[in-house]
């Protein structure tokens, strides 16, 4: 599903925030993307649902080539795409119904059906009495779960979510985990940032865990281990046909 | 979703563009004025010296009376044996009184003053009239017969028309100019004004076309209202300016009219304003867009 190589990636003339990142992610897979502040996590979505390109380096996303797609291309990859924003980018001058509907608007779908689709999701993540409420009505915990709603109302091949928890109580944190494993488990490739830790475990997928630009992958259930940089090397012998994927998609501990 | 989602936030919200409608009209109304303008110079003026051109004015100036009218009626008999000239006329008082009483006044045309006898001659469109051979002809007559063709008059009037329906052209491109400029700042403002929606929009696919559309459809509707409003106002300032000038130019100078047919092709300026600026948006829409990832 998501294949980087050697990539790099830097803002203008700036210096590299990410650093020969390389990774492949096996379709319906899940995956934490960990690390402190600054690590560079936000960064490595934004490669991955194709808002930046990279400064070196291959990425590989549903079988085609990102780093050197066309433009006009890319919006048909975006469509099969679920972001869930930090700040969750929601459109101020529409309803909650309108901003969940856009990507189905966007794909070109009309009709009485769409708002139906759009009210259930929207009641399922407790959001029933505001459907029609504007964004500057919301609170942040209601903001955030529309912005979850507006990134798998359209069961996306690929959700990415930045700090999809991060304001809401612990109840409905469960049940928007619960949404983002269930949405796995139809086969939606899932990687969800968050500086939760209690939830990482509590999930037990695999990490990639991102530290001054430079990834590392650590297992379920294992802690972070203290000095295992990325060996490009010993990521080059590995074969991605080989298949040898981990129960979450990871292809093999050894690589990273 | 029956409807269609209006991503873009309404006008009224949007600082960047909300004045654009009224620049348009402004625009659409100095556009409107110049090719009024020169339409009506061009029809009104078109007309006069159409008129004049196949016209001769002889002029006898003899003080004497009784020679004066000898004379015209000499001219009289020789115009009408030369070929090429189809009517001789004689003005009668009251139209020469008419001629002098925009420089005298009604009524100061008294009988000592020394009037010419002034002739009307109408040249056949078929032939052509050697005219040196005609002043020669009078000549022999008397000196106090002098012949005016209207050319040189005419010469310089077409020449002045012509400079003002060139500038009134010039003019009119340059609004086109400068109300394409404003589009295109307005669009970008819009752009910038609007980057994260445009933002959102490109992360969950939207074509960069859809985008556009959105933005031209909103300046089309810019340039259609900035249009109506500006064409209006045009066609008051005109009426207005026409009543006015009747009124104060009666007799020194024929007012053109309003040339219906031809003013009635200006109601396509606001569909053109509106084309215009669509065309304009859309343009700079793709061409921002197109610098985006």
């Amino acid at each position: 599903m998501i294949h980087f190589e050697n990539v790099g990636m830097r803002y203008g003339m700036g210096s590299e925030v990410l650093k020969d990142i390389s990774f492949n992610l096996k379709p319906g897979s899940l995956h934490f993307l960990t690390g402190p502040s600054g690590a560079g996590k936000t960064s490595l979505l934004k490669l991955m649902y194709l808002a930046h390109r990279p400064s070196r380096g291959k990425i590989t996303m549903f079988r085609e080539d990102m780093a050197g797609a066309a433009r006009k291309d890319l919006p048909k990859f975006r469509r099969k795409i679920g972001v869930v924003f930090q700040d969750f980018r929601l459109l101020d001058h529409l309803t909650a119904v309108e901003n969940v509907a856009l990507p189905l608007w966007i794909a070109g779908g009309r009709g009485a059906e769409i708002e139906e689709h759009v009210e259930e999701l929207l009641t399922w993540v407790g959001l029933k009495g505001r459907m029609k409420a504007r964004p500057p009505t919301l609170s942040g915990g209601e903001k955030q779960r529309v912005a979850i709603a507006r990134a798998v109302i359209k069961r996306p091949d690929l959700l990415l979510a930045d700090e999809p928890t991060g304001n809401v109580d612990p109840a409905i944190a469960k049940r928007i985990m619960h949404l983002f494993v269930e949405l796995n488990k139809l086969g939606t490739t899932t990687v969800i940032a968050t500086h939760d830790m209690g939830l990482v475990e509590e999930v037990k997928a695999d990490r990639l865990h991102l530290s001054d630009g430079i990834l590392q992958l650590i297992k379920a259930g294992q802690s972070l281990p203290k000095t295992t940089p990325f060996d490009p090397a010993a990521f080059a012998t590995a074969s991605l046909d080989q298949n040898e994927f981990g129960p979450l998609g990871y292809d093999g501990e050894d690589e990273l | 979703m029956t409807k269609a989602i209006h991503f873009l936030p309404d006008e009224e919200t949007h600082e960047a563009t909300r004045l654009l409608p009224y620049v348009m009209a402004v625009m659409v109304y100095l556009s409107a004025l110049a090719l009024m303008g020169s339409m009506m110079l061009h029809k009104g003026f078109g007309d006069m010296t159409e008129s004049l051109s196949n016209h001769l004015t002889i002029q006898i100036t003899t003080a004497d009376a009784g020679m004066r009218n000898a004379q015209v009626a000499e001219v009289t008999a020789l115009l009408h044996k030369t070929p090429g000239i189809d009517y001789v006329r004689k003005l009668n008082e009251v139209e020469i009184e008419k001629l002098l009483e925009p420089w005298l006044g009604k009524g100061n045309v008294t009988d000592d003053l020394p009037v010419p006898a002034i002739l009307d001659v109408t040249v056949s469109r078929d032939l052509t009239l050697n005219l040196d051979a005609v002043r020669g002809m009078l000549a022999q007559v008397s000196g106090n017969i002098h012949l005016d063709d209207h050319q040189q008059w005419l010469g310089r009037f077409l020449r002045l028309m012509d400079m003002v329906e060139y500038t009134a052209l010039g003019i009119l491109l340059l609004v086109v100019l400068a109300t394409v400029c404003i589009v295109i700042f307005g669009t970008k403002a819009g752009m910038a004004e609007n980057r994260e929606i445009i933002a959102v929009m490109h992360h969950l696919g939207a074509q960069d076309s859809m985008i556009a559309r959105a933005y031209q459809s909103r300046f089309m509707k810019y340039g259609l209202k900035g249009g109506i409003i500006g064409l209006v106002l045009a066609f008051i300032t005109l009426v207005s300016l026409i009543y006015l000038s009747r009124d104060l130019a009666e007799g020194l100078v024929r007012i053109p009219e309003l040339p219906v047919v031809e003013i009635a092709i200006l109601l396509v300026i606001p569909f053109l304003a509106a084309l215009i600026s669509m065309l304009t948006a859309r343009i700079t829409v793709l061409r921002g867009l197109g610098r985006m990832v």
